[in-house]
């Protein structure tokens, strides 16, 4: 919504400079959006007093003046016949830059005919202040000279304003002036509204068929109109907040919606069959060629103004090009009306088609002001147009909803508002607001809303009204108080965070991705099939279409972008929501952890350690690191091996089991599945149900034990094993033989060289630590113990022992 | 000098000449054992300290811990000699980039979630959690929102077939909480959020909320109005203020947007506010006594407030982040910033 501050101050004395205008109105709920200033006079233009007129001695129509600018005396040649000495005129001093359809045009010291001028006198029509460029323009005798003329000649302010949907009755001039008049301490003023007396009867002329979407409808007849331009006056207003001047009376109808916030439309009467009109739903079939010159198609949703045969005009939205005012209408009927808000909305909606007058309508128009801008219309065409009343105004009412009548105590209002203001004060804010105030008693108001308000139905909205108006930078600042209401226990955001943590700790980045993507991203975790995809009805994209069933698509797009742009090491982690639609499978809404590996290990680093990459047992280790931290003791998850998920590279895969339920799995990426996203490089991933760590996250007790006192004595044993011997089946038999005092068991060493990879084998080599709690142990009995333990190894685990 | 200091010059005398050719660790290991061992030269000394008189002990003591220090000196250097390399170079070159532990980088979005939820912890606020496919009553009609209302039209918001949507805010875990808990209730509710925007670079399909909600007695616009300035300060700094401004929400009455003074200029004016100052955060209010009625509480006794704010609208103030999308690209170029 645009406001002119000219147009505005037609209904309101604006007391106050632009910037303090804006602040007013963003304070109290109108946010000024843009503001486009002030005069068009060049900076440079002062006033100045002609003191001598003398002629040029080389031209008959040019006069050379002495002329005083405030400051000093100037001369300057001038060619208007009206340059005579003791006038004010406007004096465009030297550096003045003009700026004219042509280009700039700078005023700079000159000669004329031989003769030096220092600056120009201007016209109105120079300095765009007004049509007349028969001679200078003649300022008050008053004025003192030097001052700048854009001071004089301010110009129109065009502010743009945010109109929040609660309050349409801000779209329109005097609406805005309503609110302005009780910030600035002034009163509104309706413009002056007379037309001559007509009651010419016109039955038949208006039927309203469903007052329902239709409560009001005012038509009137004016005779005998001119159309034509509208006069300056008229053109000016309406291009001051953006609006074309079409002619005298469409822009009547447009300035009074403006004016008065009512939408109006005019039809041209010969042109309706019947000459008469009737506001009901379209018919099945009907339709409608509009003024833009579009032809639509109605259904009974949608409300028309027809004529005795055919709609005329889509209801509040627009007119038909059909009846439209053309250059030929001579008589017209005027409608002035209210329409059902929804109604409107949903046509305008479901047709494609807006206008200024549904956007009033959608929002809801002032039943009560019907009636006043019909009136204002009909005057202003009689005004512009000329013509004569031919009816009386057929006023088709339903009748309105009473207005409000709100208990309005003080103690509440300022309990709500936290701010000591008086009773005193919240009445007379109510009053300025133009709502009624009655019953005022020392504890209470009763207050009546108005049509223009129907925001206003509770006292928390005159509540709303006070701290407003009396301006919310009034409310004071208090100590922040308040129970703390509920245990930290429900606190499901520590869980997140910590989770979150403890991946960070661990060095991983974390990544957000998108929860809406597309089906093939989404079924590149093979774990889901299409039906297991929560769809979207009305996807802005087909490839935005469903929800992220997990983590998987989003991660490996990451993969692919920083892989393309160099970035080939790579420690990233997600946690978030992923969601599946087949109830059984997984719970529909959930939490999953991914975390992401490939690249070097240490890219950082240089030297020897730097050409190291991340394989599976880094992966496995962050996994394990990451259930320490998460409180999950050994005892209570496992890793199992993983065959036939699609995520992986066969063989290379587990799933992570914990307290015996499935909570995850991990594994190397499968080389089409990374080829997909233009990768070659292995990439590691784990996918972790966030759930099964928080039922353990904070509830594992950890309880200290005792250091060991005395010192542990190691032994190392290395043997050649079959290379399906895996290091869990080592560990596992030697704790079986159960070696006296073995405190634990270090794998130090894998070696594979080409001999014995040929023949299936590796080497392995062990530390034993050997400790006993209450004395030092003698080299003897470990011995002993170690004797048997390797004597048992290669008997009956056969590896060979080196 | 006394005898015990003179035993000491001498010890260090032999020593460093015994260190300075040794050949290898043993040697080490013997003068360690000779001079510094239990049994050795230095504790036999320490021992005597008794038996020197009073004026000289403070002396001798300093030869002492000198001597002793002279010999580890001597130590260390003979063990870098013996190791060869970088001893017997000019030392360290401290141009040479350290090897860094990996640290791990939380997201800007995760970050900033974090400090909201702390700052507000602070305050007595719980962090709640709640669904993303929510239901059309918690997300629009609970919270008073007309049923023509355009934020319902499936333009603005995501659907499913079976009507529910994907939740345009996080305002309906307010209605969660107040269904399942009555008054006192202070919380604050972090999470994602669905907006059927093209994405672009102050637009995405998904973004990030926090939302607040105080119900209590006697609840007023101050407490309202403190709670932000106080978190404005936290979040922003000490000189940031607040500037509350009447505007229109269907869930409050009530309503207002608040503005920080400018975090970037401070209230001078920048390209940042456009000029103004002041920099348009987010909306809150009175709880609407309509919402209240709608979960069963008394609008006569409870009174309470509600705020809102976008996380990545933090994100992008706090690291001037130019382009919401940056923040959904995952490039480690970016997050290792962070």
């Amino acid at each position: 919504m645009n406001i002119s501050r000219k147009w505005l101050s037609d209904y309101v004395a604006l007391n106050c400079d632009d910037a303090a205008l804006c602040e007013k109105l963003t304070m109290s709920g109108i946010e000024v959006e843009a503001v486009e200033a002030g005069s068009k006079v060049p900076e440079g233009v002062v006033a100045a007093k002609i003191l001598e007129r003398g002629k040029h001695p080389d031209s008959d129509h040019l006069s050379v003046c002495k002329v005083f600018n405030g400051k000093e005396e100037l001369q300057i040649v001038c060619g208007a016949p009206n340059c005579d000495a003791g006038r004010i005129v406007p004096l465009a001093t030297i550096g003045t830059v003009f700026c004219t359809p042509e280009g700039e045009f700078r005023i700079k010291r000159s000669k004329l005919r031989g003769v030096e001028s220092f600056g120009m006198m201007c016209s109105a029509s120079e300095l765009g202040i007004g049509e007349d460029n028969s001679g200078l323009l003649i300022l008050p005798e008053d004025t003192v000279p030097g001052t700048p003329l854009a001071a004089l000649y301010p110009g129109d302010t065009k502010i743009e304003v945010e109109v929040t949907p609660n309050r349409p009755d801000w779209l329109s001039m005097y609406g805005i002036a309503r609110d302005v008049a009780c910030l600035l301490d002034e009163e509104a003023h309706l413009p002056e509204i007379r037309i001559p007396e007509c009651t010419i009867p016109a039955p038949g002329l208006v039927t309203v068929e469903d007052p329902d979407l239709c409560p009001r409808y005012i038509g009137r007849i004016i005779r005998n109109v001119k159309i034509g331009p509208s006069p300056a006056w008229m053109v000016e207003r309406l291009e001051s907040i953006g609006l074309r001047s079409i002619n005298n009376v469409v822009d009547v109808t447009n300035f009074v919606m403006m004016e008065l916030g009512q939408p109006l439309h005019v039809f041209d009467l010969d042109k309706l069959e019947g000459k008469r009109v009737v506001a009901r739903r379209a018919k099945a079939g009907e339709s409608i060629i509009t003024l833009d010159g579009k032809k639509l198609d109605l259904t009974s949703d949608n409300l028309v103004i027809a004529d005795a045969a055919k709609p005329m005009a889509l209801a509040g939205i627009m007119g038909g090009e059909y009846s439209g005012v053309s250059d030929s209408t001579v008589n017209v009927l005027l409608e002035s009306a209210c329409f059902k808000s929804s109604n409107i909305r949903t046509s305008s909606r479901k047709l494609g088609i807006s206008s200024d007058s549904s956007y009033r309508f959608e929002r809801g128009v002032d039943y009560e002001m019907t009636p006043v801008a019909a009136m204002r219309a009909a005057q202003l065409i009689l005004a512009t147009a000329g013509g004569e009343l031919a009816s009386e105004a057929v006023d088709v009412a339903a009748g309105r909803e009473p207005d409000a009548v709100i208990c309005c105590r003080f103690d509440r209002i300022r309990s709500l508002i936290g701010t000591q203001v008086s009773n005193e004060r919240i009445v007379e804010i109510l009053k300025k607001l133009h709502l009624g105030v009655d019953k005022i008693t020392a504890e209470k108001c009763e207050v009546t809303s108005r049509s223009f308000r129907r925001d206003v139905s509770r006292e928390a909205d005159l509540a709303e009204e006070v701290a407003r108006i009396n301006g919310l930078g009034q409310i004071p600042e208090v100590p922040v108080s308040g129970k703390c209401a509920m245990s930290i226990a429900e606190d499901t955001y520590y869980r997140l965070a910590t989770l979150r943590d403890f991946a960070v700790r661990l060095g991983f980045c974390e990544c957000v991705h998108y929860t809406i993507v597309g089906t093939a991203s989404a079924l590149t975790d093979g774990r889901f099939e299409a039906k297991d995809l929560v769809t979207l009805s009305n996807p802005l994209s087909a490839d935005a279409s469903v929800l992220r069933c997990s983590l998987f698509g989003g991660m490996m797009g990451a993969v692919e972008r920083n892989v393309a742009r160099g970035n080939r090491d790579l420690r990233l982690f997600e946690l978030g929501k992923v969601f599946c639609a087949t109830s059984g499978k997984f719970p529909e809404e959930r939490y999953e952890l991914m975390l992401l590996l490939s690249g070097r290990r240490h890219p950082e680093l240089y030297s020897a350690a730097t050409a190291e990459n991340f394989d599976f047992y880094d992966l496995k280790g962050a996994v394990e690191s990451l259930m320490e931290l998460c409180g999950v003791s050994t005892r209570r998850y496992r890793m199992v091996k993983l065959e036939n998920d699609r995520r992986f590279r066969s063989g290379r895969a587990a799933a992570l089991e914990i307290d015996g339920k499935r909570a995850g799995a991990l594994g190397e990426i499968a080389a089409d599945l990374s080829a997909k996203w233009r990768n070659n490089a292995p990439v590691f991933t784990a996918q972790i149900e966030a759930a099964a760590l928080w039922n353990i996250m904070g509830r594992e007790k950890i309880e200290y034990k005792d250091l060991a006192q005395f010192p542990g004595t190691t032994r190392d044993v290395a043997f050649i094993a079959p290379e399906s011997l895996e290091h869990g089946a080592i560990t596992a038999f030697i704790a079986k033989c159960k070696p006296a005092n073995l405190e634990s068991v270090r794998l130090f060493d894998i070696f594979v060289d080409d001999a014995l990879k040929k023949s299936g084998r590796k080497s392995m080599a062990y530390t034993l630590t050997f400790r006993h709690r209450e004395r030092t142990l003698k080299d003897a009995e470990v011995n002993t113990t170690m004797d048997q333990l390797r004597a048992k190894l290669a008997a009956e685990l056969k590896v060979e022992l080196r | 000098m006394n005898k015990v200091i003179e035993a000491i010059e001498q010890a260090v005398k032999a020593a460093e000449e015994r260190l300075a050719s040794a050949a290898d660790a043993s040697v080490l290991e013997a003068v360690r054992i000779e001079y510094l061992g239990r049994n050795g030269l230095f504790p036999a000394l320490s021992r005597q300290m008794g038996t020197i008189p009073a004026d000289e002990r403070r002396e001798t003591g300093a030869a002492f811990n000198a001597g002793r220090g002279k010999i580890e000196a001597a130590m260390d250097a003979a063990a870098q000699r013996l190791q060869g390399g970088v001893a017997e170079s000019a030392g360290i070159d401290l141009s040479l980039p350290g090897r860094k532990l990996p640290r791990g980088h939380k997201h800007p979005i995760s970050q900033l979630a974090d400090e909201c939820v702390s700052i507000f912890r602070r305050m007595g606020f719980i962090a709640v959690d709640g669904p993303e496919i929510e239901d059309v009553r918690h997300n629009f009609d609970a919270l008073n929102t007309p049923q023509d209302h355009p934020s319902r039209d499936p333009q603005d918001t995501f659907y499913f077939p079976d009507g529910r949507i994907l939740r345009s805010q996080t305002s309906p875990v307010q209605i969660r909480v107040m269904e399942s808990h009555q008054p006192p209730i202070r919380i604050v509710a972090p999470g994602r959020v669905f907006r059927r925007d093209t994405p672009d670079a102050t637009h995405g399909m998904n973004f990030h909320q926090i939302e607040g909600l105080s119900v209590d007695k006697d609840v007023s616009m101050a407490d309202l109005k403190s709670v932000l300035q106080s978190f404005a300060r936290e979040m922003f700094g000490e000189k940031v203020r607040i500037r509350l401004r009447p505007h229109f929400f269907p869930f409050t009455e009530p309503s207002v947007e608040y503005d920080f003074s400018c975090v970037v200029c401070g209230g001078k004016g920048c390209s940042v506010c456009k000029n103004s100052g002041w920099i348009e955060i987010a909306g809150a209010g009175m709880v609407d006594p309509a919402v209240f009625a709608n979960v069963g509480y008394d609008p006569e006794k409870w009174t309470g407030y509600a705020f809102g704010m976008g996380i990545e609208r933090l994100a992008m103030l706090r690291y001037r982040i130019p382009d919401l999308r940056l923040l959904y690209e995952n490039d480690v170029r970016f997050l290792e910033q962070f």
